[in-house]
């Protein structure tokens, strides 16, 4: 097992007081590219 | 009055069915013809597949909902198709039988005005030799029938290993040469890995990845440059962090083309006829059409017209070398051209060419996943043939003013990496545009790298299964379900 993510990654990546807001800032992120619209390519 | 018949209730062919409906009076009717008798959330599958949710929790029966909102169902399984009527029926027709009911057995000509084929693929297991959900130790989670079996088989191995200091052997990935859906297998190692830790037995098993994929985190989708954390990252490198993190094993480039019990035969891309052994197994199966028949109003076989594996539309099937490919080839309204008022969006469509570059074994075996064609572009392309039918009834004229290539479209992959509300992980990966625009972002591998980003956390776990509950809300077609995209 090599660690590739340091222990304070890890923790960052569970603390639920950061992640509570990287929900909302993933949403509307994700939000903005898939509903941002698509269409043709040959125009 | 129009009539539109749609083939296939899963992602693709419900959203089709919903939109439709919404949108046109009810003088035009919306018919599903599905051999299914419910609508299953797939995404949510692996969670199934690790006894981490119910499969009652993803699915729901489809005519209950289909009465309410007045549209017609039948479960039935489509036959053939007969795009110009014959010499006793002069409307197109596609014939069916009912596989389910005091009719089963028996068929009938349904016919339309428009048709769309949203059938998918067929789960094509007897690609590979003794590959068969639930037997050799080997499982799949494709289905929520199938899911459950996964874990039941996954279930005795973790009691197994709690009774005794046996060691293990999990092998997670792709089960042929050109499956795709590699994001699916991603899910569920991960998930499985963490389920391992969970249950305590983590250290007496080795977890291995198999997969047709040149490199790691390829998707078949050539793989990925993303923004992660401020960084370009290449996908490759993240899914490798990801693995070596997690003691995850890989095996690349890999063909498999048999399965006995407890070992799986493979080809690399060296032309090496290697095995790997393993207690139990997870291997997506390829993925192929139909085998629909076509013919045409004097029953002359005219398969060939509609059908390439899956169904001829707009796209550019000329063949042309990897280095020639571009995001033009790639269909837009997805319609049949020899057949106007025929649509297959979603999986059942026929690509014009694998999105990952195309690779030979030594032997000449093709060893490279296919393109992936996920829950999202599904939705998105079944809407966009739904308003270019409704477009057209209303106008009287054919319109096909709403297009949506696979080119200029986002896709987001929020993969689990591990289930629960506090311990749980996410990988979210978006890409835009799905099919590689090497010419309009030549220096960022072919996507807008302002749109193509990469994310692990806890976050993403979350978002994952707030998709689950939205879109299944969504699917119910319960009040404002159309305000959710797709």
């Amino acid at each position: 097992m090599t660690q590739r993510i340091s222990k304070s990654q890890h923790s960052k990546m569970q603390n639920i007081f950061i992640q509570f807001f990287k929900f909302f800032y993933l949403n509307i992120r994700i939000l903005k590219i898939v509903a941002g619209g698509h269409g043709s390519t040959r125009g | 009055m129009s009539k539109i018949v749609i083939i296939g209730a899963g992602i693709s062919g419900h959203t089709a069915a919903a939109h439709l409906r919404r949108k046109l009076s009810k003088e035009h009717e919306v018919l599903v013809v599905s051999p299914n008798r419910n609508y299953q959330w797939v995404p949510s599958n692996i969670w199934v597949g690790i006894g981490r949710m119910k499969s009652k929790e993803l699915i729901f029966p489809l005519e209950p909902l289909y009465k309410r909102k007045g549209i017609g169902y039948k479960q039935a399984k489509v036959v053939s198709f007969h795009p110009e009527g014959n010499t006793i029926e002069s409307k197109p027709f596609v014939a069916v039988e009912y596989v389910f009911g005091k009719n089963q057995g028996k068929t009938e000509n349904i016919t339309y005005d428009y048709l769309i084929n949203a059938t998918g693929p067929k789960l094509a297991f007897d690609m590979t030799e003794g590959l068969n959900p639930g037997t050799n130790k080997a499982y799949s989670v494709c289905t929520y029938d199938h899911a459950e079996h996964a874990w039941q088989g996954l279930k005795d191995l973790i009691n197994q290993l709690k009774n005794s200091d046996k060691k293990a052997k999990v092998l997670i990935g792709t089960g042929h040469a050109k499956a795709t859906c590699q994001g699916a297998a991603f899910e569920y190692i991960l998930n499985v890995e963490k389920e391992l830790v969970r249950h305590g037995v983590r250290n007496q098993v080795e977890v291995t990845w198999i997969s047709n994929e040149n490199d790691l985190g390829d998707f078949g989708m050539d793989g990925m440059l993303m923004d992660y954390n401020g960084f370009n990252m290449k996908s490759k490198d993240m899914i490798e962090m990801i693995f070596e993190d997690r003691d995850i094993k890989w095996i690349l480039g890999a063909g498999v083309y048999k399965i006995e019990d407890g070992v799986a035969h493979y080809e690399n891309l060296e032309g090496e006829y290697k095995t790997e052994e393993y207690d139990f197994a997870m291997l997506i199966p390829a993925f192929s059409g139909h085998g629909f028949k076509a013919f045409d109003k004097n029953d002359t076989d005219i398969t060939e017209k509609l059908f390439k594996g899956f169904m001829i539309v707009d796209a550019d099937y000329t063949p042309r070398p990897y280095e020639e490919w571009t995001v033009q080839d790639w269909p837009e309204t997805y319609q049949n051209p020899s057949y106007k008022n025929i649509f297959a969006p979603g999986i059942a469509f026929a690509p014009p060419h694998s999105i990952s570059k195309p690779r030979k074994s030594k032997n000449g075996t093709d060893i490279f996943p296919s393109p992936p064609r996920t829950g999202m572009p599904s939705g998105i392309t079944a809407k966009l043939v739904a308003d270019n039918i409704i477009d057209s009834i209303k106008s009287g004229k054919e319109s096909l003013h709403h297009k949506g290539s696979m080119g200029n479209m986002g896709a987001a992959c929020i993969a689990s990496a591990g289930f629960g509300m506090t311990k749980g992980s996410g990988v979210s990966i978006t890409t835009y545009p799905i099919v590689p625009d090497y010419i309009k972002y030549p220096e960022t591998g072919g996507r807008d790298i302002g749109k193509t980003f990469g994310d692990i956390g806890l976050a993403g776990h979350w978002v994952k299964l707030s998709l689950h509950y939205a879109f299944i809300y969504k699917a119910k077609m319960k009040p404002f379900w159309w305000l959710i995209p797709e």
